[in-house]
């Protein structure tokens, strides 16, 4: 991806959040999609992780003055984000769905969006944000015959064409193959450098260990942590894990594992052994060793669940 | 930018089309009527049976109703009128941008099919009230028509079917059968300017409504229509948009 040099607009002011949710709450009828929220996010790259349906979408869209908190504030740019169509000024948003206008070309879609925000030279604007997403070469075929990563990126396109110093990006990768996502990594990396606001939702953890400065964790609704990856990441990883085992004989196995110092915990059931380990790479490494120093032979070692929504509801239990 | 954007996304619309056609129906009534030649006046029979019957009841109100839903509607519907609404332009500018875009391909086309129409049919007559009477009224509720049906595409997501409700439930049966309800009726203020304009005999043509009151309502449904959908669309949440 070319490296534009781009001017940079400053935040509002560096200082103070650009994104304020205090005690917002967001339902649907009986339906609690975001529950008594508050969190503040500033420069930088801010990761909303959690598993689909868990209340991310809703996040950004109040964020985005697209909805309503049922409760609480959502302030954005220090003024509300509701109502306020002021602050798309500063704000550039990556929509999760598809849609774009078919008919138009790529340059004609950009070009619009730089005319509906009145910048004084939209072509010059608009053929940055093109060169910024490398779609020079595609700019004038009709988007109705693009590719999903390439109207992800044109949208992408639209969003930063006016510079703005807070983005807000819904599932952003979905549809990039490895090279369009690394490109857009970079370019959301170097905007990130320049001062802007960068906030995106993901449901994959690789996803926003790789990008975010910052992660929330959203489960059901309620943040259920957030710091940066790495704290996230401890805290993942340091949760008790459970492996399923099954071997020629289990209780001479049990009772060779319990003295692992890795080993929390042993259940005998049937014919398996249930085995919570607080260290998973360890467990990992350990029971086979074990087994063969006991003369046991192991038929099956499998960890039980270690599903994304499995590692969310730990966090939410803690 | 936005009525451009939405005159392009309009043309080639497969129910566009479909207006196309139907304005072709009056014209070869008309035609139908003048080989035929029956025993009755061209001036009653083009008031009441052509630019009554068959413009202002029927393509009147399909052709607005398919341009006025189709102008906001589809771009809620498919998601795209995100890429508007994320911009720091105030909703009326949308709302009038969307109205324009609804109303000239609408009126473009049944005012075509009214003026070439009723002049086949009145040709040779003293008609000429007639044809100006209904130009004017049919440009005019159009526009009422279209704000209305903006209006509603805003409101509800099934804005067709509420659409055609009004038009053939409401329009079509109550207000025939309960005088009370003509206010109400886009319909009636149409056929009451064009009463007023084209100034013939009772015997020719009348309207149900006087000429003055259907103009006073047609501005006041005119004004409450664009400023609930202005209101609508500055709190209007896309759930599904984003």
């Amino acid at each position: 991806m070319a490296a534009e040099p781009r001017p940079v607009s400053p935040p509002a002011a560096a200082s103070t959040p650009l994104i304020e949710l205090m005690n917002a709450s967001r339902w649907y009828g009986n339906v609690v999609a975001v529950n008594n929220i508050s969190f503040t996010v500033g420069p930088g790259i801010t990761g909303l992780l959690g598993p689909n349906g868990a209340g991310k979408s809703t996040i950004l869209h109040m964020a985005a003055g697209f909805l309503k908190p049922s409760s609480g504030t959502v302030d954005v740019l220090g003024g509300p984000a509701w109502r306020n169509p002021e602050i798309y000024r500063q704000v550039g948003l990556v929509p999760e769905r598809e849609a774009v206008y078919p008919f138009l070309t790529g340059y004609e879609f950009v070009l619009l969006n730089a005319r509906l925000h009145k910048l004084p030279a939209p072509h010059d604007a608009a053929m940055r944000a093109i060169r910024a997403v490398g779609m020079e070469d595609a700019r004038h075929r009709a988007m109705g015959g693009y590719s999903k990563g390439m109207k992800q990126r044109v949208k992408f396109a639209t969003a930063i064409v006016h510079d703005p110093a807070l983005l807000l990006l819904d599932e952003p990768f979905s549809g990039a193959d490895p090279r369009q996502r690394l490109q857009m990594t970079d370019l959301l990396r170097e905007m990130a450098a320049e001062g802007r606001t960068i906030v995106f939702s993901s449901h994959i953890l690789e996803e926003v260990e790789r990008l975010a400065d910052n992660v929330l964790v959203i489960v059901a609704g309620r943040l259920a942590a957030s710091g940066d990856f790495h704290q996230i990441r401890r805290l993942m990883t340091d949760r008790p894990h459970t492996f399923t085992l099954r071997s020629g004989d289990n209780r001479r196995l049990a009772a060779a594992l319990v003295a692992d110092p890795s080993v929390v915990g042993i259940e005998l059931t049937d014919d398996r052994l249930s085995v919570r380990a607080s260290d998973f790479g360890g467990f990992a490494v350990a029971a086979p060793r074990v087994a063969r120093a006991s003369g046991v032979t192991l038929f099956e070692f499998l960890p039980t669940d270690e599903s994304l929504e499995s590692v969310f509801s730990y966090l939410v239990e803690r | 930018m936005i009525l451009a954007l939405t005159l392009r996304q309009l043309v080639g619309r497969r129910p566009a089309l479909l207006m196309v056609a139907f304005a072709a129906l009056p014209i070869l009534a008309a035609i139908i009527f003048r080989i035929a030649d029956p025993d009755v006046s061209p001036e009653r029979w083009a008031a009441n049976d052509l630019l009554k019957g068959l413009i202002v009841t029927l393509f009147l109100p399909l052709s607005t109703l398919i341009f006025g839903t189709m102008a906001l509607g589809s771009e809620i519907e498919d998601g795209t009128a995100v890429y508007l609404l994320s911009k720091p332009l105030p909703r009326s500018h949308v709302i009038s941008a969307k109205l324009a875009a609804a109303w000239l391909p609408a009126a473009l086309l049944v005012l075509l099919s009214t003026e070439i129409s009723a002049a086949i049919a009145l040709q040779g007559t003293g008609g000429s009230s007639i044809l100006v009477g209904f130009t004017i009224a049919t440009a005019l509720g159009s526009f009422v028509y279209c704000c209305v049906f903006v209006l509603l595409s805003v409101l509800t997501s099934h804005a067709l079917i509420a659409g055609l409700i009004y038009v053939f439930l409401w329009e079509g049966v109550v207000t025939e059968l309960f005088s009370g309800t003509r206010i109400f009726s886009v319909r009636q203020y149409t056929l009451g300017v064009a009463d007023l304009i084209a100034n013939t005999s009772h015997r020719t043509f009348e309207a149900n409504l006087g000429g003055v009151p259907a103009l006073v309502l047609m501005a006041v449904v005119t004004a409450a229509a664009v400023g609930v959908a202005i209101r609508r669309l500055s709190r209007f949440e896309v759930r599904g948009l984003v």
